[in-house]
């Protein structure tokens, strides 16, 4: 265990290690002069169980089991044993079958240790069920139904019904319900463990239990679309269909099958009896029961918000089967395990990434063909029953995570991380399926949901980043033929601008091939772009230059206002509109020049003239939109610098999150063709992020549990005025975007000959739609989060209880503790 | 939300032992209260030491990295502290404590601008640290190292300057 380990390396003594190497000349006491006392052995064979291939699973199983039962009573080896063993069903999912059959010979040899075991393993499930931590609940089944022959009766199927009926409750009172899809699910996902474990006799209960679940599990739900990796508007085939549905299908398959359930691994088959050699009964001992357990009515969910998950594999339209179809079981088993672990251990990537590489350890022999086996060999293999290619399962996982939506449990960046990671544990095995899933995305771009095309994008760049920028680029040369507007086209400027962002242009134009240059401008090579004032014929340049020189020298604001006069004065003159807005451009561009050297120069300028922004923007709409104008002109060919910068202004509030919007979706909407420019979904999405943040850090803090009057009140009205704006921003995108979208906005309409009927009219309209989808969707996750929040909310009017009795509530002290 | 106090694997958004072991070396003799003390500094930290980045990576870059884990509250360039110039360190500072905690998880051991950059939980910027402490300016581990490193100004200073002059001298010689 960790904390262990640690804890030897502590008396290594003080002196830092400046080399590695030092490790060779090492000169600690040696300590493995005795033997490896048992229980420190047991926590080392327990910890590692199944991970080498190298040794007999079961043999190690029954070493465990003796050892312990031998050491019975030894109270550290006791409780080393079982808390592992828990430790181990709740962290890392993929060894539970081995875990949970070191428990099942250890209840064979001593009854009283295995009643232990599942006595802290019952209080622990109570726990979760009542906090309603459900993946927690879900693998605490999975490790309970397994042990299935050594329960009286029917074991852990009564549970599974009641956890049914509260389902079923939930169902019908709420057709929106999610909770109770997410019962349903755990249910479906233990049923396969306890039929492939040693217990008999329990297929009537199976059965009758999925024929129950159907109903549930087959419905669609209303939000499935909305969350679908695929828009079925844009490509109904492609749509995936929900985890739990499938499930739901491939379940009554497989009891048709009479539960062959291929790949799950029994190591408990092949034990032997100690004395007759015979194959090992569990039937033996007199049974005990399925640990007490209360299901509240109603249940609870616990932190995390529920969604449908709809199941995505990169690499399921191939030719060739290299991840198991959506009609094997093996599919959803499979995968289910792979993301917990991934979910589970974000805390240690590398770690991670090595039970990835390992996963074909954790299932059956037959289930994967060898490591790093080449593609093309598939398909010689192919005529074998069940063999799929273990890291291509492994990294269809990661990128089910990393396109989960409306959000993935962990940042985005951990998924990135853990796919480097792969590749950097076995390049030769990942690299290729990265490819491949790579070739996937591309292709689907057009269809994909926008979201998702744009963390592809984000995803692709760092990763290459990570990998000196090498890509098979030659590959796509052919689309560089298509229009600007185009999904391909479009990824391909963004990825090279996201490239060039962690890098640098001439950099990123070494790794490309002829073709793909032009896309690397002079003006993205230059670190400092012109400044527009420098040129005599510009107007107002005098001006300009004056402005940018004064700013340079960091005079006062007072100092600035005669030119700023002087410009407005001619704009005045020249019968500009407002002359406002050529002032406010030689300023912000002025700042711009003068803070091109750095973020930090630039914000220090920023600072500098904080309140003559600030006045422009309550001056006058106009001169405020053209800040954005002049940063985003300015800034051009780096558009990464500029929306950094737009996010700079927003917190300084000298730009408001609607003018943002009202500067990229009207005045810059350019018909439409500015929806196809990655970086201004990403400045929009950014910017929206920000307002939700926001409404989200209110809803926390309305939803304190210790919140009374009157706070109460004040807070209660900062939502609402809050949420009023929050659904103004969203409308404000839905009308402006809506008419892109149906071909009715009148800059698109006037483009060519005013058919509406051009190829790219079509590309525009499209965009439109994923747009729409996008932002409907997040509208909607923010209003139902607010909903749900404010339910368990002090209600307005609550006044404090007359004691200070203490609130705090009790499962967050546990864990407080816990570390 | 694992039932018990330990993982069942390391954690890789702790304190690195240099910051344990430099806060031991100080107080050995009282080395457990110095270890909650050290920790201390830390549990609420929201900024980052990020080692080993090239002299050449700019600010915007390690924005755009860093960003990833979340917002920047202020990002420091480690100076050189005669020249003024970057000198492959920065101090990243976040809003909340999870962002720096994910960023240790997710961003440090990874390349940035082709290099694998080091992050390291920190308890704060303090004016002064943003200067190398080397002897000639730059970090102390520019001073002394015996390979080429492009990024981070070829071989270590120290030994630059002695190779310098026995050039120069066996030039003279010629």
């Amino acid at each position: 265990m960790a904390e262990y380990d640690r804890r030897n390396h502590g008396y290594r003594g003080g002196r830092k290690r400046r080399y590695r190497d030092d490790e060779d000349y090492d000169r600690r006491p040696q300590r493995r002069r005795y033997e490896e006392p048992p229980v420190v052995q047991v926590r080392r064979q327990l910890l590692t169980v199944a991970e080498s291939a190298a040794r007999r699973v079961e043999d190690d199983v029954e070493g465990i089991a003796k050892s312990v039962v031998e050491n019975y009573e030894d109270e550290e080896m006791r409780d080393t044993f079982i808390n592992i063993v828990l430790d181990l069903v709740l962290e890392q999912p993929m060894k539970i079958p081995f875990v949970t059959a070191t428990v099942l010979v250890a209840h064979s040899l001593k009854l009283e240790l295995g009643a232990e075991v599942l006595n802290k393993a019952g209080n622990a499930l109570q726990r979760y069920i009542d906090t309603g931590a459900w993946r927690e609940v879900k693998l605490l089944l999975r490790f309970l139904g397994i042990l299935q022959p050594v329960y009286e009766g029917e074991g852990i199927f009564p549970l599974l019904e009641e956890l049914f009926a509260r389902a079923v409750d939930l169902q019908t009172a709420s057709s929106e319900d999610l909770l109770g899809l997410e019962l349903v699910k755990i249910i479906l996902f233990t049923i396969p463990y306890v039929m492939s474990s040693p217990a008999t006799g329990f297929e009537t209960q199976a059965s009758a239990l999925l024929e129950k679940t159907d109903i549930i599990a087959s419905t669609p739900h209303a939000l499935v679309d909305l969350v679908n990796t695929f828009s079925p508007e844009e490509d109904k085939p492609a749509a995936g269909q929900s985890v739990i549905s499938l499930l739901q299908t491939q379940l009554q398959e497989e009891a048709s099958r009479g539960w062959k359930l291929n790949c799950l691994p029994r190591p408990w088959n092949d034990l032997r009896d100690g004395e007759t050699g015979e194959p090992k009964s569990f039937y033996v001992a007199a049974k005990v029961a399925f640990p007490q357990i209360t299901v509240p009515s109603p249940v609870q969910n616990g932190t995390r918000a529920l969604f449908p998950e709809v199941y995505l594999s990169v690499f399921a339209s191939q030719d060739v089967e290299t991840v198991p179809p959506t009609s094997d079981i093996a599919s959803s088993l499979l995968r289910d395990v792979l993301v917990d672990t991934i979910n589970l251990l974000d805390f240690n990537r590398v770690a991670t990434a090595k039970f990835l590489i390992d996963v074909d350890c954790y299932f059956t022999p037959h289930t994967f063909v060898k490591r790093a086996t080449p593609f093309d060999r598939m398909r010689d293999l192919e005529s074998q029953d069940l063999a799929w290619k273990p890291e291509d399962v492994a990294v269809d996982a990661v990128f089910s995570q990393l396109f989960q939506l409306p959000t993935p449990e962990h940042k985005l960046v951990y998924f990135h991380a853990l796919l480097t990671e792969c590749c950097k544990v076995a390049p030769a095995a990942i690299a290729p399926s990265l490819g491949r899933a790579i070739r996937f995305l591309y292709n689907s771009l057009e269809t994909m949901d926008l979201e998702l095309s744009h963390r592809f994008l984000d995803w692709f760049a760092h990763h290459l980043s990570n990998f000196g920028f090498t890509w098979k680029w030659s590959e796509w040369i052919d689309d560089l033929e298509l229009p600007v507007v185009h999904p391909k086209m479009a990824f391909i400027i963004g990825a090279l601008d996201k490239e060039i962002r962690l890098s640098f242009a001439q950099r990123i134009k070494g790794t490309l091939p002829d073709p793909y240059r032009p896309l690397i401008t002079e003006g993205k090579e230059k670190d400092t772009p012109e400044f527009k004032y420098m040129a005599e014929m510009a107007p107002y340049s005098k001006e300009g230059q004056e402005l940018m020189q004064l700013i340079r020298k960091k005079t006062s604001d007072d100092e600035l206002q005669p030119v700023i006069a002087s410009i407005e004065e001619q704009a005045k003159g020249l019968g500009v509109e407002d002359p406002k807005v050529p002032s406010t451009d030689a300023l912000v561009t002025s700042i711009c020049f003068v803070g091109s050297k750095s973020l930090s120069h630039v914000l220090s300028c920023i600072e500098r003239n904080k309140d003559r922004l600030l006045a422009i923007g309550t001056e006058s709409p106009r001169a405020r939109c053209q800040i954005i104008t002049s940063v985003m002109e300015y800034w051009v060919d780096q558009p990464g610098v500029a929306i950094n910068i737009i996010d700079k202004l927003l917190n300084y509030t000298i730009l408001s999150p609607l003018s943002v919007l009202e500067w990229a979706l009207s005045e810059s909407i350019a018909a439409g063709t500015t929806l196809a420019k990655t970086h201004v979904f990403e400045m929009i999405s950014a910017t929206v992020g920000k307002v939700t943040n926001r409404m989200r850090q209110i809803v926390a803090a309305r939803t304190q549990p210790s919140l009374y009057e009157p706070q109460l009140s004040v807070l209660g009205e900062t939502l609402a005025r809050e949420r009023t704006d929050m659904q103004a921003l969203f409308k404000f995108i839905e009308d402006s975007i809506i008419s892109v979208a149906t071909g009715s906005n009148d800059e698109l309409m006037e483009r060519g000959d005013g058919s509406g009927d051009l190829p790219e009219d079509a590309i525009i309209r499209q965009w439109g739609r994923r747009w729409l989808r996008v932002f409907r969707r997040k509208a909607a996750v923010e209003e139902s989060f607010i909903t749900d929040a404010l339910v368990h909310a002090n209600p307005v009017g609550t006044v404090a209880p007359p004691t200070g009795s203490s609130t705090a509530a009790d499962g967050d002290l546990d864990i407080a503790d816990a570390e | 939300m694992s039932l018990l106090s330990v993982n069942t694997v390391d954690r890789l958004d702790r304190p690195s032992a240099y910051y344990v072991g430099k806060k031991k070396r100080r107080y050995n003799d009282r080395e457990d209260d110095v270890q909650e003390d050290s920790m201390a500094g830390l549990r609420d930290a929201t900024t980052l030491y990020v080692g080993n980045l090239s002299f050449y990576t700019t600010e915007e870059q390690i924005h755009e990295l860093f960003a990833k884990c979340g917002e920047i509250k202020r990002l420091v360039m480690g100076l050189d502290r005669f020249n003024k110039t970057p000198c492959g360190f920065c101090f990243v500072e976040y809003y909340t404590h999870q962002d720096a905690l994910d960023c240790l998880k997710y961003v440090g051991g990874t390349k940035l601008d082709e290099r694998i950059i080091r992050a390291d939980l920190d308890p704060g910027f303090e004016e002064g640290r943003q200067y190398g402490r080397g002897k000639s300016g730059g970090q102390v581990r520019d001073e002394y190292r015996e390979e080429y490193d492009p990024g981070r100004g070829g071989y270590g200073r120290a030994y630059d300057d002695q190779r310098r002059r026995e050039e120069e001298e066996y030039g003279q010689g010629r």
